[in-house]
C-alpha cells in the first residue's frame, strides 16, 4: 500500500515538466506564476519604462505573476504574509543615474523562508532585468561618444539582490521549522496512541476510569502530556538547527510557541480518532503513517509546494500541517507579528475546534463500552 | 436476607454484537460480606463485574451498588468501590509510594492524609522497605500486594477482587488470604472471583456460581454441598457446571492485515 502512494506522490513531485532548451519558450523549473512585486520608487519616464517592460516580458514568458506595489513596505508586508515571493525596486535615482551615463542599479529582495524557490524566483528575474539592460545597451551603443562610462554601455542596470533578514540564508530556514511542526504533529498522533494504548494494555486504564475522575480530565491529562513532549522534541530540532546549521530566531518565541500549540490541538483530535476507531492499535499506527508520510512531502515540509502540480498543492494545503509549518516559518525566520500569521492560525484553530468537537465524544463513548 | 444489601443487581444484562455475555443476572450481596463468584471461563464473570464498577454499561436491567445506581450514579459509585483487577493496575515505571499517590490523588487525597494512608497500606503489605523502588522491578508476590493495597487508597467500603492469588507461590497465597479475612474484619463488603474452590470455600460467607451468562446457585458453601451431596465446592462446581471442557475460538478477530502491509 504505502510503496503505491509514495511511488505515485514522487510521480508528481519531480515531474519532467519543460526539459527543453529555454529558447523555445518552455520553461526549464516546475515552477509557474511565481507571485512577484515591482515597486517604482523613482519618478521619471524611464523608470516606468523599465517596470512596464518587465511586466510584460514576465506575463509573456508565464513565469512571473507581476503586480505593483506602492511602496517597499507594503510589498514587503506581502512577502511577510506569504502571498508574495520577491519584489523588484526600481529605486529612486533611476532615471538620473541612466540620463547622465551612469550605471543605474536595480534591488531585488526574495522571500527567504523558502530558498530553493527564491534562488529560481530569482534567476528568473535577473534574467529578464539582464534582457532590458540589453536592450537598453543597443540604445545607448548606436548613441555612443567617447567620454561614456564602460559599465554604463556593457550593463546600463545592474541588478542587486537583498535579504529580508541579515546574513546568508540557507534552506536550513526553509527545512527547520518544517521538520519542527513535522514533529509535533508526528509527535502528537503517535505519541497519543501509543499512550492510552498502552494505559489499556498493561491495564491501568480500568484503575483511572474505576477512580471518581471526569472523562474530561483524562483527556486533558493525556493532551498536556502530548503537547509537552512534542514542544521538547520541537525545541531540540531548532536547538540543532541553531547550533550546527545557522538558523536564527527572528521573530518572537512566545508567538512561536503559539503557533506550535494550535498545530498540536490541530492534530491531536485526529489522533484520539484514529486511536478510538481502530481495533487495534497496529491499525490505528498503520492508518495515521498513511496520512503523515504523504503529508510530509505535500504540507511544504522538504520542498516548496509550488513545486506540485495544482490539485495536490489543494490537497496539501487543506490540512493543518501547511499552516503550522508556515506559520513557524514566518515567526522564525520573517519576524511575523501575530495579525501577520492570523490566516494560519485561524485554520489551525478551526481545525482544533472541528476535530477535537468530534474526537471527545467518540473518546468518552469508547471508555465505557 | 437479615443483613442490608450493599449491592443488588436485578435483571443485569449484557450484549455484545448479538452475542449475550451477561443474561437477567439478579444477585444481591449483603454488608460486611465475602461473596464468592465463580464461574468458568467465558461464563460472564468479567463483564458482571465491570459492570458493578462502572466500566461498561448494561444493555438491559440495573443494579445498585453501596446505594447508588450503577448508571445514574456513576460518580457516587465509584467512591465507595475499590477494584482489584486481574490485570495489575500498576505503573512499572513508578515506585511503590509513587504509584499508591498517583491514585490517591485521583480520589482526592492530598498531601499529610495521602502520605499517611499511604505509609499504612504500605506497612499493612510489609513493603514499606521496598516503597522508593520502581514496581518493574518487584517480584509477582509483591506486586498484587501492592495491587490490592492500591484498590484500598481511598477506604472504599466495597472491594472487588478478581482473582488475587493466581499465579503465587504459596507464601503470597497465604498472605494474601489472611489479608481478605482481615478486610472483612474491619467492615468491608468483598466480592471475589477466582478459580480456586478451595480458596472460595475457606474464604466466602457466600457464593454464587454464574455459567453460560445465568446465575445457576447461589447460597453458602455448606447449603451447596448438602444440597448437591458433595463432600467439597469443587465437586459442586463441576456437578452445576459440567466436566466438559470450555475450548472454543473466538470468530471475531479484526480483519487488521488489510491494511497492515506497509
Amino acid at each position: 500500500m504505502m510503496p503505491i502512494v509514495l511511488m505515485t506522490l514522487f510521480g508528481f513531485m519531480f515531474p519532467t515538466v519543460g526539459t527543453s532548451n529555454p529558447y523555445s519558450g518552455k520553461i526549464a523549473t516546475p515552477y509557474t506564476h511565481i507571485p512577484v512585486g515591482i515597486v517604482v520608487e523613482d519618478g521619471g519616464k524611464l523608470a516606468y519604462n523599465v517596470a512596464d517592460q518587465f511586466k510584460q516580458i514576465s506575463s509573456s514568458m508565464g513565469l512571473l505573476d507581476v503586480r505593483e506595489f506602492a511602496s517597499f513596505g507594503s510589498a514587503r508586508e506581502e512577502i511577510v504574509k506569504g502571498r508574495l515571493k520577491g519584489v523588484v525596486v526600481i529605486p529612486s535615482g533611476f532615471t538620473e543615474s541612466l540620463a547622465s551615463n551612469r550605471q543605474a542599479t536595480i534591488t531585488v529582495t526574495m522571500d527567504d523562508t523558502s530558498a530553493q524557490l527564491a534562488s529560481t524566483a530569482y534567476s528568473e528575474i535577473s534574467m529578464i532585468l539582464n534582457m532590458i539592460s540589453e536592450r537598453l545597451s543597443h540604445t545607448i551603443i548606436a548613441n555612443l561618444t567617447p567620454s561614456t562610462d564602460t559599465s554604463y554601455v556593457i550593463e546600463p542596470i545592474s541588478v542587486e539582490r537583498k535579504s529580508l533578514i541579515a546574513g546568508t540564508t540557507s534552506t536550513f530556514e526553509f527545512l527547520a521549522p518544517g521538520f519542527m511542526a513535522l514533529t509535533i504533529v508526528m509527535g502528537t498522533l503517535s505519541g497519543l496512541g501509543a499512550a492510552i494504548a498502552r494505559e489499556k494494555e498493561q491495564g491501568t486504564m480500568d484503575g483511572i476510569l474505576v477512580a471518581p475522575v471526569s472523562s474530561y480530565a483524562i483527556i486533558a491529562g493525556k493532551v498536556t502530556a502530548q503537547t509537552i513532549r512534542a514542544m521538547m522534541q520541537a525545541s531540540i530540532i531548532l536547538g540543532i538547527a541553531m547550533a550546527f546549521f545557522g538558523v536564527r530566531i527572528y521573530g518572537s518565541p512566545l508567538l512561536m510557541m503559539l503557533v506550535m500549540i494550535l498545530g498540536i490541538a490541530s492534530f491531536i483530535g485526529i489522533g484520539i480518532i484514529a486511536t478510538c476507531m481502530a481495533a487495534e492499535q497496529e491499525t490505528a499506527m498503520t492508518l495515521l503513517m498513511l496520512l503523515q508520510i504523504p503529508s510530509m512531502f505535500i504540507c511544504n515540509i522538504v520542498f516548496p509546494i509550488e513545486q506540485l502540480p495544482n490539485w495536490l498543492q489543494t490537497i496539501g494545503k487543506a490540512l493543518p500541517l501547511y499552516y503550522a509549518a508556515d506559520g513557524l516559518r514566518k515567526v522564525i525566520v520573517l519576524n511575523a507579528n501575530l495579525s501577520q500569521i492570523s490566516f494560519d492560525l485561524t485554520i489551525l484553530l478551526l481545525y482544533s475546534i472541528v476535530t477535537l468537537g468530534i474526537a471527545i465524544p467518540i473518546f468518552r463513548r469508547s471508555l465505557t463500552r | 436476607m437479615a443483613m442490608n444489601s450493599v449491592i443488588v443487581a436485578k435483571n443485569l444484562t449484557k450484549r455484545f454484537n448479538g452475542f449475550t455475555a451477561v443474561d437477567r443476572v439478579n444477585l444481591e450481596v449483603g454488608e460486611g460480606e465475602i461473596f464468592g463468584f465463580l464461574g468458568p471461563n467465558g461464563a460472564g464473570k468479567s463483564t458482571t463485574i465491570r459492570m458493578l464498577c462502572t466500566l461498561t454499561k448494561p444493555s438491559e436491567g440495573t443494579a445498585t451498588v453501596g446505594g447508588y445506581d450503577i448508571v445514574k450514579q456513576a460518580e457516587h459509585v465509584r467512591r465507595v468501590i475499590g477494584l482489584v483487577a486481574e490485570k495489575l493496575i500498576l505503573y512499572p515505571y513508578l515506585t511503590g509510594a509513587e504509584n499508591l499517590r498517583f491514585f490517591g490523588r485521583l480520589y482526592g487525597l492530598r498531601e499529610e492524609e495521602l502520605e499517611k494512608r499511604v505509609e499504612e497500606l504500605l506497612d499493612m503489605v510489609l513493603l514499606t522497605r521496598f516503597k522508593d523502588f520502581p514496581v518493574g522491578g518487584y517480584s509477582s508476590g509483591m506486586r498484587q500486594r501492592l495491587n490490592i493495597v492500591r484498590g484500598l487508597i481511598h477506604d472504599p467500603k466495597i472491594l472487588f477482587l478478581d482473582e488475587p492469588t493466581t499465579m503465587l507461590d504459596p507464601q503470597s497465597v497465604r498472605f494474601i488470604r489472611d489479608l481478605i479475612k482481615e478486610l472483612k474484619n474491619q467492615g468491608k463488603t468483598i466480592i471475589l472471583t477466582t478459580h480456586i474452590m478451595e480458596e472460595a470455600e475457606e474464604l466466602s460467607d457466600r457464593v454464587g456460581i454464574i455459567d453460560h451468562g445465568k446465575i445457576i446457585a447461589a447460597d453458602t458453601p455448606e447449603n451447596l454441598k448438602r444440597k448437591h451431596g458433595c463432600s467439597s465446592l469443587h465437586e459442586v462446581f463441576l456437578e452445576l457446571t459440567g466436566r466438559t471442557l470450555r475450548d472454543s475460538v473466538s470468530n471475531s478477530i479484526p480483519m487488521r492485515r488489510v491494511v497492515g502491509r506497509i
